[in-house]
């Protein structure tokens, strides 16, 4: 899938589930996550994700915390803010609601 | 959520660096653990971190696009194009401080003047809603003439009209102050009770008056200023107890005005009012209108325009005027308090206000001047830029940064100036500025400033910014030839040498005109000498001088005290001195034997003065002879005129012998001398009629004595001690104030006259010295391009001198368009100097054609020093390149 194909809006929402899911995570971490759910239908590049994750920071949803990586390097570790939490519960309901009514109206007619 | 984003970002901006560092650290980590990965699956060192770079896209471009996200670009590039256009100046240290002190000058001076401008009639006044303000006064029908308000006529406003939420009559009744320490004169108001509702200021302790308080035998209540307060009762809390004594008459405080509170009348520069008592109109007065007393002020009620206000009383005083079709012969009038204060200085600033804009405008040319020359030099590193893709918008973007540094350094240094000059330039402001207390260097003067600095910087830096960044880069590259590039160069700035000449030849001619103003003015005879005199008032309270006659005990006593001091020439007093004040009545003439009256009543200066009076002040007599110590009550009663006088009011004929009396039953008077013509308010004040009573014949025209006169032997101001010890000894509880020189007073009436010369000359001085500069710089640029060809002409045998002669000619052609646009100019803009100006036309021939001299000079002069250097210089070598 390219870049272009992943609405800036629900690239927000995966990152934000994902921490939700996994807890603090970097953005390696993060990129690999979304691959593995999407049955690697989801190559995220850096050029893709790095904005996201600093549109979402400045929005006060993540917060970022260096740490040590697995092969112990200096990686910046985001995680949810409790801001982010309700960010998360508000957006999910949203595309519930929006992908039901997309569903309901892409279902043919009488089935 | 916008202005979160917004935030952090502001944020950000501050820690730019450290991100980006941060930034790359983080893709750094990512990549490795990608690559870490590849490892894992079995690919080699090398072809993992190939496969992860490949995955992930080039870190380059994403740190690009992260740093979209962060701070803001334009700021960053700003940020960028400041320090650069900064090390640019500052490797050129020559250039950079000639135009910041160039600007600072200009923008410093624009500061100056809009602080003084915008104290004085811009910024609102220190009361609630002052918009709704308004000052109310009166017009003659027949003369004209703008008067204060008849007190009958404001009790009929104040009653009638809807458009005001309040309206308040006031009357300035100074007060002498005694007990508790030095007798004290004190600045003090009459008001109404609803004085206070009107300005919307109330007592800061205690409370207004009450509308009986206007009463006569109810207004013994004062309410105090927050200085008399301080000063005089050292802040005492218990002020509301305590009685003060007024005019010999027990008053009760009963408030505090809150502190830097003003007293509408304060904008006429006199003593701050410390005392506001209630006002109490005589029954008699309320049925004259024609007695004009009082000031009036008004509130607006909300959501009334000034237009509909000025329509409703119109109509009132239309119906005043049929009702008391016999005496009610003015109407009335209004306009916004503000600007009502402001009126008489307005035309004096908003002039001086375009001179220094003027000024700044002639700063700008020469800055401008400056960078075009500068831009030359950097004509080929830009066409390097161009050619390598910069974008014009670009190149000028950073371009008009570094004409706004320069104009924001010249602003900086120019406050620093403004700050300096703000207090020279209020102590010679003419106090008939109002609201001068406020002149500050404070926000709204920084805001201005600031405006001012980013339009200085456009104007002087869009022209060579523009020029230089349509440079074609092939064009410029291909040659080493500079004067391809030059010739614009001189072109541009021959364009701008006019400009300054002309402005310099107007600024010039404005500063001539007002001086010669000012020369004429203090060579008018004024048919007295002021130096040497020293004046002062001593206001007898009449609860304690009830009669004439003991006014007139105590100032003869007075004068024969201080005949007795050392270094005492002459005594005199009157009820008004010269330049202090006057006095007018109206009277009739007694018709020759056989002659029918012509004129029933005439207004002439009435003055009451003693013996001495004449001496005191040298004035000449003409014919007959002055005022005697003979004459006295019981003596017959006499009157020495002037001798306008007899022209005006005698139409020609020799007043003395003549008779007048002021009224049917009033005495006659025997005029029985002739002295010469005054200006009683110095140079600028028309010659008036005078007649000269003797102050000893009390029962003639009982003036009330007030001022005293005493010319020295040598140091006036010397004899002030004397005075009040003279004073005292016969009073110990009468004040005495306004001591001061004539002369003194006499310049403090200049004193408007005097600041405006002195700015436009110092404007003019500044214009000049700039133009002549600019002509310099401007010839020896062109001078400098032409080397070959000055070098080439000498080969051929040409003189120094000739070449000089065709330099001079060449700049000539120059100066002469711009003082003849300057010339043109100044008769087209002289009216709106022509307010300012005494006796001397605004297009005064002699004043143009030497400001025209002085510049053309000037500019030759430095013509000629520029051209000199450069035929001086060596062209050796150019004769052995040849």
């Amino acid at each position: 899938m390219d870049k272009t194909d992943v609405l800036q809006g629900t690239l927000a929402l995966m990152i934000l589930k994902t921490l939700d899911t996994l807890g603090p995570q970097h953005g390696y971490g993060i990129a690999r996550r979304l691959e593995q759910m999407s049955g690697d239908m989801l190559r995220l590049n850096q050029g893709t994700l790095y904005p996201a994750l600093v549109k979402l920071e400045q929005q006060g949803w993540i917060r970022a915390r260096w740490g040590a990586s697995e092969n112990n390097r200096r990686a910046k570790f985001y995680s949810l803010t409790p801001r982010g939490h309700k960010q998360l519960t508000a957006e999910t309901e949203r595309w519930t609601r929006v992908s039901a009514v997309v569903e309901r109206v892409l279902k043919p007619a009488g089935t | 959520m916008r202005w979160r984003i917004f935030g952090a970002r502001l944020r950000e901006l501050f820690r730019l660096r450290r991100i980006d560092r941060e930034l790359g650290e983080e893709l750094e980590t990512h990549l490795s653990l990608l690559e870490d990965e590849y490892v894992r699956r079995g690919l080699g060192r090398a072809e993992a971190r190939r496969a992860a770079r490949l995955d992930l896209g080039g870190l380059d471009q994403t740190k690009e696009l992260v740093r979209d996200r962060r701070g803001f670009r334009p700021m960053e590039t700003l940020a960028h194009d400041v320090r650069y256009a900064i090390r640019l100046l500052a490797k050129s240290p020559g250039f950079t401080i000639a135009a910041v002190v160039t600007l600072a000058l200009g923008i410093g001076a624009n500061a100056a003047i809009f602080s003084l401008v915008d104290a004085v009639m811009l910024r609102p006044l220190p009361y609630p809603e002052p918009q709704r303000l308004v000052s109310i006064w009166e017009v003659g029908y027949k003369s004209g003439a703008r008067s204060v308000v008849a007190p009958a006529n404001y009790a009929d406003y104040a009653q009638r009209a809807r458009s005001f939420s309040a309206m308040a009559a006031f009357q300035p009744a100074g007060k002498n102050l005694t007990g508790d320490g030095e007798p004290e004169r004190l600045a003090a108001e009459e008001v109404t009770a609803s004085y206070f509702q009107t300005l919307g200021v109330m007592p800061a302790i205690g409370r207004p008056f009450a509308p009986d308080e206007n009463r006569d035998g109810q207004d013994d209540v004062a309410v105090i200023s927050h200085g008399l307060w301080q000063r005089r009762f050292g802040g005492d809390m218990g002020i509301l107890a305590r009685k003060v004594r007024l005019d010999n008459r027990v008053y009760r405080v009963i408030g505090v005005m809150p502190e830097g509170f003003q007293a509408p009348s304060d904008a006429r520069g006199s003593d701050p009012v410390d005392v506001l008592a209630p006002l109490v109109v005589p029954p008699e007065v309320l049925t004259n209108r024609q007695d004009h007393e009082v000031d009036v002020i008004g509130r607006l009620a909300p959501g009334v325009s000034l237009e509909t206000a000025r329509a409703e009383m119109t109509a009132i005083s239309e119906s005043l005027a049929r009702e008391f079709p016999t005496t009610a012969d003015t109407r009335s009038a209004l306009a916004p308090l503000g600007a009502d204060q402001a009126r008489l200085v307005r035309p004096l600033l908003l002039v001086l206000l375009g001179a220094v804009a003027l000024v700044l405008v002639l700063a700008c040319a020469n800055v401008a001047s400056l960078l075009v020359v500068r831009s030359i030099s950097r004509q080929r590193e830009i066409a390097i830029r161009f050619a390598l893709g910069a974008t014009r918008r670009r190149v000028m973007s950073e371009l008009v940064t570094q004409s706004l540094v320069l104009a924001f350094g010249g602003a900086a240094v120019g406050l620093v100036i403004a700050l300096w000059t703000k207090d020279t330039l209020v102590s010679f402001a003419p106090a008939s500025l109002p609201h001068l207390g406020r002149v500050a260097l404070d926000a709204r003067v920084l805001t201005f400033t600031t405006c001012l600095a980013t339009l200085t910087g456009v104007v002087f830096g869009i022209l060579p910014a523009w020029q230089v960044s349509r440079t074609r880069p092939t064009e410029v590259l291909r040659t080493t030839d500079r004067s391809v590039i030059g010739g614009w160069a001189i072109k541009s700035r021959q364009g701008l040498m006019v400009i300054e000449i002309a402005l310099s030849t107007l600024l010039l001619i404005g500063a001539g005109l007002m001086l010669r103003s000012l020369i004429v003015l203090n060579r008018v005879p004024l048919g007295f000498e002021p130096d040497g005199v020293l004046a002062a008032n001593i206001a007898l309270p009449p609860s304690r001088y009830e009669t004439p006659q003991s006014k007139l005990e105590f100032f003869e006593n007075l004068a024969a005290r201080l005949a007795a001091v050392p270094g005492v020439q002459s005594v005199a007093f009157a009820n008004r001195l010269p330049l202090r004040g006057a006095w007018s009545s109206g009277f009739s003439v007694e018709p020759l034997a056989g002659q029918p009256e012509t004129k029933p009543q005439v207004v002439v200066g009435f003055q009451s003065v003693s013996p001495g009076y004449f001496e005191v002040l040298r004035m000449r007599r003409l014919r007959g002879r002055l005022l005697d110590p003979a004459d006295r009550t019981g003596a017959m009663p006499v009157a020495v005129v002037s001798e306008a006088f007899g022209r005006m009011v005698l139409g020609g004929a020799e007043p003395i012998g003549r008779r007048l009396h002021r009224g049917p039953n009033m005495p006659w008077i025997t005029i029985v001398g002739v002295v010469a013509d005054v200006r009683r308010y110095g140079g600028l004040s028309p010659v008036e009629p005078q007649v000269y009573l003797s102050a000893a014949q009390t029962e003639v025209y009982p003036l009330p004595l007030s001022e005293l006169a005493v010319r020295a032997e040598r140091e006036p101001v010397a004899l002030a001690p004397a005075i009040k010890a003279a004073v005292w000894a016969i009073d110990g509880n009468q004040p005495v104030v306004n001591i001061r020189t004539l002369d003194e007073t006499l310049s403090l009436r200049l004193r408007e006259r005097q600041f405006q010369t002195l700015l436009f000359t110092l404007f003019a001085a500044l214009a000049l010295a700039l133009a002549i500069v600019g002509v310099y710089g401007v010839v020896a640029y062109a001078v400098s391009q032409r080397t070959a060809e000055i070098g080439l002409r000498m080969a051929l045998g040409a003189s120094a001198a000739r070449i000089l002669r065709w330099i001079l000619a060449q700049s000539l052609t120059f100066v002469a368009t711009g003082a003849a646009i300057g010339l043109s100019a100044a008769v087209w803009l002289s009216r709106y100097v022509r307010a300012l100006l005494f006796e001397i036309s605004p297009t005064d021939i002699t004043t143009y054609a030497a400001a025209a001299f002085v510049l053309m000079t000037a500019a030759l002069l430095a013509s000629y020093l520029a051209a000199r250097r450069a035929v001086k210089a060596d062209y050796s070598c150019f004769h052995k390149a040849l």
